[in-house]
């Protein structure tokens, strides 16, 4: 949680105005459509397209920075002239995600590490310059959730640059986090205050306790070797569903898509549980078993990425455990590390 | 670095770069020089790698083994794949991808007044080349020099001319050796390791660089362990599957190291606590 740099209280229909507001200025605006009962981000052309009853989107807010796939380089072969490569188009429109959670605003700061150190990407740096994202607290959660087990909270206004509290009315009170933020809010003024108290609707109650991070991670810097991987992967299918919906997981395959004249080099998300992430073209694989790469996973979110930058890479939305057809549950195995580690 | 890969611009895209000499040296690898169409020099170090790709068939880290020196570099590229098999198929005059220098290099500058071993195992002598190379032109600045090489047989063989220049040279030591021998060999035969005993290392003042494949690793170093060499002395180029080379993709992560940046050169004292490395 931050201190906002100002409270905005807003009246019902705030969302219609900003929508109205945001397409008169040509912004794009992504928010949570419910299809078939998933909630996914969608451009709306008007707020009451948006859902009202969510708990979370199916896709991480992250596809929006780091879409499942995009191209990178276009070639081209002219006759007789030589191939040329150039740099794709940058889809870098100016939008604003409305209706992100917490949990996932919250892994914007791990997309963002990764994308900008050493060398920086283009690609995501400019997406992301040209994004505002307008979180909402949580009032809803269900039996996945873990926001709580990570540090974070239903109604974390960190990552945002313009919060949202719901109030019952539909009013909401917006907390502007920054300059991006103060620009959206500007949008709204005239928009009807609300009247009466500023009662809010009551932030979701996640379950899960907060885990002892640090633990798990002591144990996992001295359990490279323990049963422990062989016993948890033994169910895992190595489908990749739970890093593909992972906020902050970011690995990508680069390929070429082509015909015999034109194409393009288009990057793809992948997955560290893919039997072929790590496999040579001389066949030697580093890691060669399935327990090897589940090993990885927990490892890179719990030991690696803190051990390199500082912060370790999950936020507890749980849509890992809600997606994995083989019921693997990460509470589980933080809890069973931790049992472990005591 | 004289060409458009920056580090905050774009990184993905590759420059045109023209074949413009090709050799056979192995029924499997082949010698490929490369000169990028701007005519500028690649700029890498020794032990370094570039992303080499053609339109359609994508892109693959290969180690450059060249000296920096000139207006072109030069590739081994063995025939594994779709696109290192297109590549065997390409004519001079062809045009090509490639994107970098990237990754660390062996710093033999930092050797200079000091004993140099190259351990190096069949196409693990590409990446080790230019490092060779490298002390070989600057040879009085160094102590005493030695090459071992080791491959599976006698075709296999990368960079014979060389081989011949290192072995007739009275300031290097190089010895080689095969695992399977044919009738017209007379070298020796067995594993790279059984040639370490034969030559002598004074272990405080040599760097040793080790290039090869991942089971020769294993073997070298339990040896230079037996030869007292610390493990601070030791560079290894490690092999990974690289995709971005630019720190972002994962797929070449070691832990939390990327291979791609913090690699592929590594001092051994780095990594060998690390699991999965070696």
């Amino acid at each position: 949680m931050t201190d906002p740099r100002e409270k905005l209280v807003v009246g019902a229909g705030w969302q219609e105005k900003l929508v109205d507001a945001l397409h008169g200025d040509n912004v794009r605006v992504l928010a949570p459509v419910l299809t078939e009962g998933t909630a996914e981000f969608r451009e709306i052309s008007a707020a009451a397209e948006m859902a009202t009853e969510w708990i979370n989107t199916r896709t991480p807010v992250k596809a929006v920075l780091f879409p499942r796939t995009e191209a990178l380089v276009e070639f081209e072969r002219r006759p007789g002239e030589d191939v040329q490569f150039t740099a794709a188009d940058n889809e870098a429109v100016p939008t604003v995600v409305l209706g992100a959670r917490p949990c996932d605003l919250n892994a914007l700061d791990v997309l963002d590490t990764v994308f900008n150190w050493d060398y920086r990407d283009k690609l995501y740096a400019e997406r992301r310059a040209a994004t505002t994202f307008v979180g909402v607290a949580c009032t809803r959660s269900d039996e996945a959730c873990f926001c709580t087990g990570m540090g974070g909270r239903a109604d974390d206004n960190e990552g945002s640059d313009l919060f949202v509290r719901p109030m019952p009315d539909g009013g909401a009170v917006l907390e502007v986090m920054n300059e991006r933020g103060a620009a959206l809010a500007k949008r709204l003024d005239g928009a009807a205050p609300a009247v009466g108290t500023e009662e809010l609707v009551p932030p979701a109650q996640v379950g899960a306790g907060p885990f002892d991070t640090e633990k798990v991670k002591e144990w996992l810097d001295t359990h490279f070797d323990d049963d422990f991987w062989t016993d948890m992967s033994l169910k895992c299918l190595g489908c990749g569903a739970c890093s593909y919906l992972c906020p902050t997981c970011h690995c990508f395959d680069i390929v070429d898509e082509s015909d015999w004249r034109k194409g393009q080099r288009r990057r793809n998300w992948d997955c560290c549980s893919f039997a072929q992430f790590t496999k040579h073209a001389s066949g030697h694989n580093p890691r060669p078993e399935q327990h090897s790469r589940c090993r990885n996973r927990i490892m890179h979110k719990f030991k690696y990425f803190i051990d390199r930058f500082g912060r370790k890479a999950c936020v507890g939305c749980g849509r890992c455990i809600r997606v994995c057809g083989a019921g693997q549950d990460l509470v589980d195995i933080l809890a069973e590390i931790t049992t472990a580690a005591s | 670095m004289a060409q458009n890969l920056t580090k905050s611009g774009d990184i993905y895209v590759p420059q045109i770069a023209t074949l413009v000499r090709k050799e056979r040296l192995t029924e499997l690898e082949t010698f490929f020089e490369i000169q990028l169409e701007s005519n500028q020099p690649l700029g890498h170090r020794p032990g370094q790698f570039v992303m080499v790709s053609l339109p359609g068939l994508g892109e693959a880290p290969i180690s450059v083994s060249s000296r920096p020196v000139g207006n072109t570099f030069e590739l081994v590229v063995r025939r594994i794949g779709r696109l290192t098999t297109a590549m065997h198929r390409m004519e001079v005059g062809d045009k090509l991808g490639i994107r970098g220098p990237f990754g660390t290099d062996f710093p033999v500058n930092t050797f200079r007044g000091q004993d140099v071993l190259f351990i190096c195992g069949g196409i693990g002598l590409v990446p080790v080349r230019g490092a060779i190379l490298e002390v070989l032109a600057n040879r009085a600045a160094y102590g005493h020099v030695a090459i071992l090489y080791g491959t599976r047989g006698p075709s296999e063989r990368l960079f014979v001319d060389d081989l011949a220049r290192w072995k007739a040279r009275e300031d290097v030591t190089f010895l080689e050796t095969v695992d399977r021998g044919s009738d017209a060999w007379d070298g020796n035969v067995g594993v790279i390791t059984t040639l370490i005993p034969k030559i002598e290392i004074a272990p405080e003042r040599t760097a040793v660089v080790v290039c090869g494949p991942p089971i020769m690793y294993k073997f070298v170093l339990m040896e230079l362990y037996q030869q007292n060499v610390p493990k601070e002395n030791i560079y290894v180029s490690l092999e990974r599957r690289m995709k971005c080379g630019v720190g972002k993709c994962g797929h070449c992560q070691i832990n939390g190291l990327y291979t791609c940046l913090d690699g592929p050169v590594f001092r051994y004292a780095d990594v060998s606590d690390v699991r999965e490395a070696i």
